[in-house]
């Protein structure tokens, strides 16, 4: 087991969010967190990232305790997050973003870069653009590019189709799941639900700070209650 | 006319060595360091403690900057701790206050222990004609130290992974955390660099004319002027705005006098801040 | 209420127990408007969170106005009086109002006041033919001889400190309070639950440099002298914002004992000369990191703890260590 969160309860100030929430990836797998706005889900991957302190629980890495540590420690551990902001540079330019990405993994950084220039030609043909002059979608995969740039173990991406064009949307799942081949564990949380349910082996489904069901995405996609839920709107 | 646009410039330069530190101080620790003169005075003591002590001049204004580098850094791991556990405009406040207290802390301790300190630097040629214009030695020199150190100081930024993290952090610190980046070791050494283009400016002080320990309190209202005019975010429209202010203050002082000189720049600030408080010239550069 | 009126018993005793040292009943009286102006100061920031560090340019405002307007025009100083403090409600409301409307922070509002300061002290020292820059004016005389002798000075200032008391009693006691309240505990929150946050600050603001200006204009009668250094920044804003940290923030008689325990300091720090600056940044220092609640706070909880009942939380502002 590579990523287990146990009974974490974590929440802003006095407002608790999520109440005993528990779940695991295994190395290579890739996981999705569906569930309705408002349920968590970027609670949930702030409290695993450090950028939010659990207020209960614990978030085991490599079997390391991630609770308390501070988000760039997090991070320098190979578990990266890409947040829904994506938290790009804007003035700088995309190489300099991607560049500041594998501040922690210098020595590999010319490698990696060759990788995510491969991984996304787009961003190899903007190179000297601008970050905030980007498109969505350009930006979307910058910000994934970035957090690849470590050469992380786990990638976290929060609600990554948000404000993409469809076709946008379509070109970054068939990049994550070109990553998920390679080896890469990733953590997914949607609204969109297909795409997240297609994507990943295992789900689990957030509502109201807690874990409801969880399963087999392909056995998820099948489920009444889902359908009628989530498939519907989506 | 020229002589009087030279010594805008000079003055002018002084004041963004300042006011970049404040400007790196406020992006990096979100802080606003109102004791930020008393680094450059602080420096320019030290430098002439070590002349006292038989030191060369260049030596002791290589000395006299670095003790303003560690008073920094002194600073930032013991008085601001407190700031550091706050975010925002908590910290903002509390480093306002805190800084300002250890102004006058300094202020007073140097005013009581060395009242009669003065700092001046001679040259062994005082003036020099270049294109038909005479000139300060004392002025040039202070004016390309100054330029050396901004120029150090953008080819660090610019070129070098550290410096790209400080310019990350500056511009979106959550960004630079999930790179990796350790916003406090990165705010340390900012802070130290800040303090020592602090302590540039209080020896360039002793050189182009003379440093007094009440000047602190002057330093950082003026440094404080330039860095808002700039934009408390923006390193270059900080450089852009000493210099024009620099230059305005010169022309005004001259036809109007210093009081309403002093007045004109205040405005220059105030009208930032309600018109345009990101920085009158944050964008241009 | 009944504090208020304890309050003004014992302080109108002092001159008798002062005896015939004039020495000590003028540090009475200035300590008077000191605790004047601070309760002003409790309102603008203490309350509603506006950092004016102009304190000593809105009392000098209205001491100048007052003075100028007394010799140069010959008007009754009971008339430049008021419009001195008018003038300096004015231009509190106007800081306020902008500042509102701007969106300024709280940090962007304080360089702007604070450049406000220096403007005023260029302005009276380049103005120099109305103001007589550095040597200021002569005050006496000029038709407030009630100031000008010890005694009736004092109670003179009392009653404004009492005025201001019962203002700010009569403020929080009423709506205004309450949105008071609201506005600094969170302002967003506040301005969503419909108070209208702009009209709150301005009035505060209004308010309390109406306070400030009046008792700065009849300190420039009772001085005999009004000059730049009368009304300077390190004289005026910095005790008065160690006197309202070391009394309690938004409490109603913490302003009078804070200003009070730093007449108390300066006494005691007056045979160093020089040095009183550096107290003042230790006390600042010390009073931001350590005890940030202040004496009447620590008191009640000190009182309440003695008759054993259960002590209020301590109202800390700290913000929550979760969100990082």
């Amino acid at each position: 087991m590579l990523l287990r969160v146990e009974s974490l309860h974590a929440g802003y100030g006095a407002t608790p969010v999520l109440r005993e929430v528990s779940l695991e990836a295994r190395a290579g797998e890739a996981i999705a967190v569906i569930g309705p706005n408002g349920a968590g889900k970027t609670t949930l991957l702030k409290s695993i990232a450090g950028m939010l302190r659990a207020t209960r629980g614990r978030v085991h890495y490599e079997d390391r305790s991630l609770v308390g540590l501070r988000a760039f420690q997090v991070a320098r551990l190979g578990l990266v997050y890409v947040p829904a902001e994506r938290e790009l540079f804007p003035t700088m330019t995309v190489l300099e973003n991607l560049e500041l990405g594998a501040y922690t993994r210098i020595a590999t950084a010319r490698k990696n870069l060759e990788y995510v220039l491969a991984l996304f030609p787009r961003l190899a043909e903007r190179a000297r653009q601008l970050a905030g002059t980007l498109s969505g979608g350009e930006q979307q995969m910058l910000a994934i590019g970035r957090a690849l740039m470590s050469g992380p173990k786990v990638l976290m991406l929060d609600e990554p189709s948000t404000g993409l064009a469809p076709k946008a949307v379509a070109e970054l799942y068939r990049n994550l799941s070109r990553l998920k081949r390679a080896g890469l564990t990733i953590v997914v949380t949607e609204q969109q639900v297909p795409l997240a349910l297609s994507l990943t082996d295992r789900a689990y489904v957030l509502e109201q700070g807690t874990i409801r069901l969880s399963g087999r995405s392909a056995e998820l996609l099948g489920d009444p209650g889902i359908k009628r839920a989530y498939l519907g709107v989506a | 006319m020229t002589a009087i646009l030279f010594d805008g410039v000079v003055q002018g330069l002084q004041l963004s060595l300042l006011a970049v530190g404040i400007t790196l101080i406020y992006g990096l620790g979100g802080v606003l360091n109102l004791a930020h003169g008393q680094f450059a005075v602080v420096g320019g003591v030290a430098a002439a403690l070590f002349l006292q002590f038989g030191l060369d001049p260049i030596s002791s204004g290589f000395g006299g900057i670095l003790s303003a580098g560690i008073l920094g850094l002194v600073v930032d791991r013991t008085l601001l701790l407190p700031a550091y556990r706050y975010r925002g405009e908590e910290r903002l406040l509390l480093g306002l206050i805190l800084t300002l207290g250890f102004s006058f802390l300094v202020d007073g301790y140097l005013n009581w222990q060395v009242p009669e300190f003065s700092l001046s630097f001679r040259l062994p040629v005082p003036m020099v004609e270049i294109g038909g214009i005479p000139m300060r030695t004392a002025s040039l020199a202070a004016s390309a130290i100054a330029l050396a150190v901004f120029a150090g100081l953008f080819a660090f930024l610019k070129l070098t992974l550290t410096g790209k993290s400080i310019r990350s952090i500056i511009e979106n610190e959550a960004g630079a955390e999930l790179c990796g980046i350790d916003p406090s070791r990165t705010r340390t050494l900012i802070i130290f660099l800040a303090a020592m283009m602090a302590g540039v400016a209080g020896v360039t002080q002793g050189l182009s004319s003379s440093l007094g320990t009440e000047m602190g309190p002057e330093f950082t209202i003026l440094g404080l002027l330039v860095a808002v005019v700039g934009g408390v975010r923006s390193i270059n429209g900080t450089l852009a705005a000493g210099i024009l202010l620099g230059v305005v203050n010169a022309f005004a002082s001259h036809y109007v006098g210093a009081y309403v000189a002093y007045i004109i720049l205040l405005s220059f600030a105030m009208a930032t801040i309600l018109v345009r408080p990101t920085g009158l010239l944050a964008r241009f550069t | 209420m009944k504090s208020i009126s304890i309050l003004a018993l014992v302080l109108a005793l002092v001159p008798a127990v002062a005896g015939d040292s004039a020495y000590y009943l003028r540090l009475a009286t200035l300590a008077l408007i000191y605790m004047a102006w601070t309760v002003a100061f409790n309102l603008i920031f203490g309350h509603t969170k506006q950092l004016f560090l102009c304190l000593n340019a809105l009392a000098g405002t209205a001491g100048y106005v007052a003075v100028v307007l007394a010799k140069d025009a010959g008007l009754s100083p009971w008339l430049t009086v008021p419009i001195g403090a008018a003038a300096a409600a004015g231009l509190g409301a106007l800081f306020s109002y902008v500042s509102v409307r701007r969106g300024l922070g709280v940090i962007f509002l304080g360089i702007v006041t604070l450049a406000f300061s220096l403007i005023f002290h260029n302005l009276v020292l380049g103005l120099r033919q109305y103001t007589n820059g550095e040597t200021g004016l002569v005050t006496r005389g000029l038709g407030l001889p009630l100031l000008e002798q010890p005694v009736p000075a004092y109670y003179v200032f009392l009653g404004v400190l009492l005025a201001a008391l019962l203002t700010y009693h009569l403020l929080m006691r009423s709506k205004s309070g309450m949105a008071f309240r609201a506005l600094s505990d969170d302002e967003l929150t506040a301005q969503l639950s419909g108070i209208d946050v702009t009209r709150y600050k301005v009035l505060a603001a209004a308010v309390a440099s109406a306070i400030l200006g009046l008792a700065g204009a009849l300190y420039a009668f009772y001085n005999g002298i009004v000059s730049p250094s009368v009304f300077s920044f390190v004289g005026i804003d910095i005790p008065v914002l160690i006197a309202l940290l070391l009394g309690g923030m938004r409490t109603r008689l913490g302003p009078v004992l804070g200003a009070a325990a730093f007449t108390l300091i300066e006494e005691m720090v007056r045979p160093w000369g020089q040095l009183n600056v550096l107290v003042y940044g230790v006390l600042l220092i010390v009073l931001f990191t350590a005890c940030r609640e202040g004496l009447v706070p620590l008191a009640t909880r000190a009182a309440a703890a003695f008759r054993g009942r259960r002590a209020p939380a301590a109202g800390s502002r700290r913000v929550q260590e979760a969100e990082r």
